[in-house]
């Protein structure tokens, strides 16, 4: 049953042989050396595990590894090029997280709303990222960094 | 007198956040081990309460990949943090649904689960026992039987015979007089039911047992230094053979104090010498055999003079601390000496009960009982001040406890900001301001708490620092405490770098290890700013008199003349005198004939309480000194309720805390939304359900609701108060988790001031608020 | 999660007959983001997953002369994107924003909801009051199956063995109208519904109702539906047709509500989706998409 897959990861082409039931984040995270998305839930409910799947945001713990198969995927390894990106930079400067493990997923939503909606109310980037939850912030930081990129634009 | 602070209580980038956005942190699960790494998968008990006849492991040993199977039988020890009724695997008996009965060591964790299923266990079922009030009668089906035998600390007092895993109890004044004497009365029941931590990160070890005899964990934890002396302890190992390493921790909450799952892998490494071997909790196994908040039935007689004083209190708090006492037994005794709430009350009497069921381990969670207790005692003050006609506020400041009355057990009351805190509250929330909905199917209203909290910590709890330089004059401090999100590693930066006057950006506050750095008990309490922070300035001074002694014998200076600026030491008295520390500070000084005086720089500090004792009568709960300090503080919410459906929205918070000081202001007021939210889950939604076998129903974030981006209130207002604490560094004591403990009963005040009902357990839900105000219209009729 | 085997042809016709081949131990993924969650837990074991967003035909989203036409790949934020949704089908539009949060919705179909067919399906409502047809593939040419006959209880559907739906279609009509999607739960953010309504009001006093989560499939309305039509929404008229609405529903108690919760809200619910509908009909009621509980 195992099959060779072929799939653009952070912009370089990865070809690996999976079987139908593996899972994308456990391919990433164990077979791909991709650690930024997170096992939190496994039922696609906290975000944590949130990549890029051609530019929209999708939850890698229950998405199979084969459905990727000529797909783009991109994590949060892949946004920066060689610099933060601003919202990178806004996350930081607004101390947007605590014990961070909720980032990556919630980077990965509020890039792909950026992308779709450069200027969203603080109601739209509450919708956005109401999928990934973080125990520690209460959100406000988060809210605030999003629509401050927003801001600067 | 100090001059004014450069670093501490200013604002700043925090020190983990730049790994943290960039995806560069780790934590347990991101590090490589190599191909070796073998997976532990866990077989977990379908019943409550049963005897285990017998294990039958064969055919799982047979099975593909599989390098060990262990079971109950292998492990006779009992461990625990306070009181050691924990089992590694339970030998004879299970407790809970999702107790570890066996485990088994595979190559891939698919092989493992395969395995576990070929696992035979024979049960005999038992009575099953769940609710803490019918436990605690006489005759009610033991959950330890054995409990006479297990070792514990000389502070709790276990009571062989019954479910009882600890009572603590004070008796101060003469509360029969006092209740006659009364001009008023109230008398209930409040109930707070199981909750979870729910941290995004489940927990998780990865152990390696080597051939020479020594054990390395990484785990996610905040208790390196006591997970290893569990862990030494309980698997007979010397303590230098034991190594926790502890990276990020991607949430804790108390979930992460003491230890749990992680002597499981452990035992499993060891099985396995040479080999890594990782344990992850699934989301699932992390509500059934992590820990939750203890449950809390308490019952609430309060008598208030005609002056609106309080004269008395009767507080009987009956805790279902689960199938484990081990760490929840020490909630039940904090919260026994503080079951007054932040008032000054002559004449109290508190029963807190421990009380065994079969349902999963209870143990510390952030407020650590509090929130569970002042959700009763802060509903109780609101009530009885509308039943005498005082506003709740003005009742609460009339009451609060003020610097040197006596607390509960006797000892006086620490320097406090209560007054001012309440004060900025309301002014905040606008209170006595009417706010009415533009939908006329919403009505709003206000609702008021003030709390306060003291770390629960043994009497000689400690900490300890070191602070070494490197040759470009930056430091890196070595700690144990664990950042788990909550700012400690900037804290801890701040509190060097002022002593050292040394920038932020030259300063780097290292993750636990237990073999590197130095102890710290646990980073529980909300102590570790205190605690930690107090050895860090040590170490810092400890340094910085290095460096002066090396610079004064160097150039023959007065030690006193010298002074700290900006990485360099200067003189007072010759302004041109300026020695940057990367000059000196691992090669020395050259002396004018080629030889060297100094040599590499490093502070050593060190911190223990050496006024605490819990050498208290046991009868009376008088006479000792359990407590070092108390922070209080206050909220306030504005909700708006929708008549029609019950729905709560919150759509204001303002919370005030005393922290002392603030050394990371931005921090702290970080610390006090994200408190405040994970409380509201607790008000609004959040609630571990359990069918009539004690089986979770909702072991997952389908039917387990925590806050999204979504349901907190859009206008929050963090307020910080400075009332110094005379031994904290710089003034500072801790604040985070006191964020929660305002939440519940300030949201059930505003329910009762909008709709005026009384809801007396939480989650206040739809139903609940529907069914109070058939129940009101009824009484009408 | 069990071994299988996958496979993702490229025409509905090869979906079809591997489907009709592999029968029952075949699953059909679409979005997965309900199957794979099953699967994991063990609740459903498939031998073989038949995935269809290899097929383009799927992947249609349009609207003809008479009918707007969804088809099984279309995902529910490729719907809350779309002009033609927002624009002519605003209740579809309101209706697919509810669904589970952003990241599941780049995945999730409407199609995959249907075909799941939970009590609790938030589209259901929404395609009920429209009248929706759901249209199959299968070895005998396929068919056209009124939605309301397509749900026969909790998971079950009308589809038989090896029937593939292939789109969903909504007839589209000049007539002046409002409607609204209530979804109650037990907060703001992702959440099953505890109970939902839909409700569509047309010019010509047309009334339209249905619920989800309030009985063991999705129901129609159509006792309260007869006695409103024709009439003004008075006061009385909608309390007479609450009760009549509420009928139609037979909840249960769970671990999200209690049976006399979803009894009594189904019915508050009920005429403020009514009212709303109404409102937004005659240009004066609340946006689409804004929170009505």
């Amino acid at each position: 049953m195992r099959r060779e897959i072929n799939f653009t990861l952070n912009g370089g082409s990865v070809k690996i042989d999976v079987m139908p039931n593996e899972k994308l984040l456990d391919v990433l995270r164990d077979r791909l050396g991709i650690k930024s998305p997170k096992h939190g839930c496994g039922r696609g409910e906290c975000g944590a595990c949130t990549v890029l799947l051609n530019g929209k945001s999708i939850r890698s713990c229950i998405t199979l590894a084969i459905e990727v198969d000529g797909q783009e995927i991109t994590t949060l390894e892949g946004i920066e090029k060689n610099n933060m990106t601003d919202l990178q930079k806004s996350f930081l400067s607004h101390n947007a997280f605590q014990c961070g493990f909720c980032a990556s997923g919630m980077t990965m939503t509020a890039t792909e709303l950026l992308t779709k909606n450069p200027n969203p109310d603080e109601e739209e980037v509450r919708e956005a990222i109401a999928g990934n939850l973080c125990r520690c912030t209460g959100y406000k930081n988060i809210v605030e960094a999003i629509l401050d990129v927003s801001k600067e634009k | 007198m100090k001059k004014e602070l450069k670093y501490v209580g200013t604002r700043a980038v925090r020190l983990d956040g730049l790994e943290k956005v960039t995806g560069a942190a780790k934590y347990v699960d991101d590090l490589e081990f190599g191909p070796g790494m073998l997976y532990v998968s866990v077989l977990e008990s379908p019943y409550a309460h049963a005897m285990i006849k017998s294990i039958d492991t064969a055919e799982a040993e047979k099975m593909p990949g599989v390098k060990a199977v262990l079971s109950g039988k292998d492990f006779p020890e009992k461990f625990g943090l306070y009181l050691k009724d924990n089992s590694i695997f339970p030998a004879d008996r299970v407790r809970y649904i999702g107790e570890q009965v066996a485990a088994v060591v595979a190559e891939t964790p698919k092989q493992g689960e395969a395995a576990v299923k070929k696992i035979k266990v024979e049960y005999e079922p038992l009575p099953v026992i769940q609710d803490p009030r019918e436990a605690i009668k006489p005759g009610a089906p033991l959950v330890h039987p054995d409990l006479g035998k297990y070792e514990v600390v000389p502070w709790l007092y276990p009571q062989p015979g019954t479910n009882i895993g600890h009572v603590r109890k004070i008796r101060k004044g003469d509360i029969e007089k006092a209740f006659e004497e009364a001009s008023f009365i109230l008398e209930d029941w409040y109930h707070v039911p199981h909750v979870v931590h729910a941290p995004i990160e489940t927990h998780i070890s990865v152990s390696l047992y080597s051939y020479d005899g020594r054990l390395t964990m990484w785990n996610s934890t905040q208790s390196p230094h006591t997970q290893r002396n569990i862990i030494a302890n309980a698997l007979k190992i010397p303590h230098k053979n034991v190594r926790v390493v502890a990276p990020y921790v991607g949430g804790g909450f108390g979930g992460k104090a003491g230890i749990n799952m992680e002597v499981i892998a452990a035992v499993a490494a060891m099985k396995v010498p040479g080999h890594p071997v990782k344990l992850r909790w699934t989301r699932k196994q992390e509500f059934e055999n992590s820990s939750q908040r203890q449950e809390l039935y308490a019952h609430i007689k309060m008598g208030v003079n005609k002056e609106g004083k309080i004269i008395a209190l009767k507080h009987q708090l009956y805790w279902d601390v689960g199938a484990s006492a081990e760490y929840g037994s020490n909630v039940v005794n904090a919260t026994g000496f503080s079951a007054t709430g932040p008032y000054y009350i002559p004449n109290v009497y508190i029963d807190s009960f421990a009380i065994y069921t079969n349902r999963p381990p209870c143990g510390a969670y952030r407020g650590f009982g509090y929130s569970e207790f002042h959700f009763g005692i802060e509903s109780h003050m609101d009530r009885i001040a509308k039943a005498i006609g005082m506003d709740p506020v003005e009742f609460r400041k009339k009451n609060a406890i003020k610097r040197g009355e006596p607390v509960a057990y006797g000892v006086e009351m620490n320097p406090t900001g209560i007054q001012e805190c309440i004060d900025k509250v309301a002014e905040k929330i606008e209170w006595g301001k009417e706010d009415k909905s533009p939908d006329p199917n919403k009505i709003r209203a206000k609702g008021f708490a003030s709390v306060w909290k003291a770390p629960a910590m043994p009497p000689n709890e400690s900490s300890a620092a070191f602070i070494k330089f490197s040759e470009d004059g930056s430091i890196n401090i070595l700690v144990s405490g664990m950042e788990l999100g909550q700012g400690f590693l900037t804290a801890m930066a701040k509190i060097a770098a002022e002593e050292l006057q040394l920038p932020l950006e030259k300063i780097r506050v290292e993750l636990p290890d237990t073999d590197r750095n130095p102890y710290e008990w646990q980073t529980v309490a909300s102590h570790v700013t205190w605690s930690c922070g107090n050895a860090v300035m040590r170490a810092a001074i400890d340094a910085r008199n290095e460096i002066l002694k090396t610079v004064s014998r160097a150039y023959h200076i007065e030690k006193a003349s010298l002074y700290l600026e900006d990485g360099k030491v200067k003189c007072f008295t010759d302004p041109d005198f300026e020695l940057p520390f990367e000059k000196f500070v691992i090669n020395g000084i050259e002396m004018p004939d080629g030889t060297f005086r100094g040599g590499p720089i490093m502070g050593h500090g060190m911190f223990m309480p050496e006024f605490t004792s819990a050498k208290v009568n046991p009868e009376t709960g008088l006479g000792g000194h359990p407590n070092v300090h108390y922070t209080t503080g206050a909220g306030a919410v504005e909700i708006e309720i929708d008549k029609e459906t019950g729905r709560i929205r919150v759509l204001k918070m303002a919370e005030a805390f005393d922290a002392g000081k603030a050394i990371n202001p931005d921090l702290v007021e970080g610390q006090i939304i994200g408190g405040f939210v994970q409380g509201l889950g607790t008000a609004l939604w959040e609630e571990v359900k359990f069918d009539k076998n004690g089986k979770i129903l909702n072991p997952n974030f389908t039917d387990y609701k925590i806050p999204t981006a979504l349901d907190v209130p859009r206008d929050m207002n963090p307020i910080i108060v400075e009332v110094p604490q005379p031994d904290g560094p710089f003034g500072a004591r801790g604040i985070a988790e006191h964020t929660m403990i305002p939440v519940m009963p300030a949201v059930a005040n505003a329910v009762e001031n909008a709709l005026g009902i009384r809801i007396k357990e939480v989650p206040i839900t739809p139903e609940k608020i529907l069914n109070a105000l058939r129940e009101k219209e009824q009484n009408k009729q | 999660m069990n071994n299988f085997d996958y496979v993702k042809p490229a025409t509905l016709d090869e979906a079809v007959s591997l489907y009709k081949r592999y029968g029952e131990k075949a699953k059909l993924l679409l979005g997965g983001t309900d199957l794979i969650v099953l699967m994991d837990a063990g609740a459903v074991a498939p031998d073989i997953l038949i995935d269809l967003k290899g097929i383009e035909e799927l992947k249609k989203l349009e609207l003809d002369e008479n009918f707007l036409h969804i088809g099984a790949r279309v995902t529910f934020n490729e719907l809350i994107d779309s002009p033609i949704i927002k624009e002519k089908f605003p209740l579809l539009w309101e209706t697919s924003r509810t669904i589970a949060s952003t990241g599941v919705r780049n995945k999730a179909t409407l199609v995959g909801n249907i075909c799941s067919a939970v009590p609790s399906a938030d589209t259901a409502p929404a395609l009920l009051v429209c009248d929706a047809i759901v249209v199959t593939a299968g070895e005998s040419g396929g068919r056209e199956i009124p939605i309301t006959e397509f749900f026969t209880g909790p998971r079950r559907t009308v589809l038989k063995s090896g029937e593939i739906v292939k789109e969903v279609k909504i007839s589209y009509g000049s007539k002046k109208f409002g409607g609204s999607y209530i979804k109650l739960g037990r907060y703001d953010g992702e959440d099953l519904a505890q109970a939902g309504v839909a409700t569509l009001v047309s010019e010509d006093k047309d009334y339209k109702v249905a619920f989800c989560a309030v009985a063991a499939k999705p129901v129609r309305a159509t006792e309260a539906e007869n006695y409103l039509k024709g009439k003004e929404l008075t006061d009385e008229v909608l309390e007479e047709a609450a009760k009549l609405a509420v009928k139609a529903i037979s909840p249960i108690s769970d671990i999200r509500a209690s049976k006399e919760y979803r009894l009594y809200v189904s019915g508050v619910i009920f005429k403020r989706s009514l009212k709303t509908s109404l409102a937004r009909m005659n240009g004066n009621g609340p946006a689409y998409g804004e929170r009505l509980v």
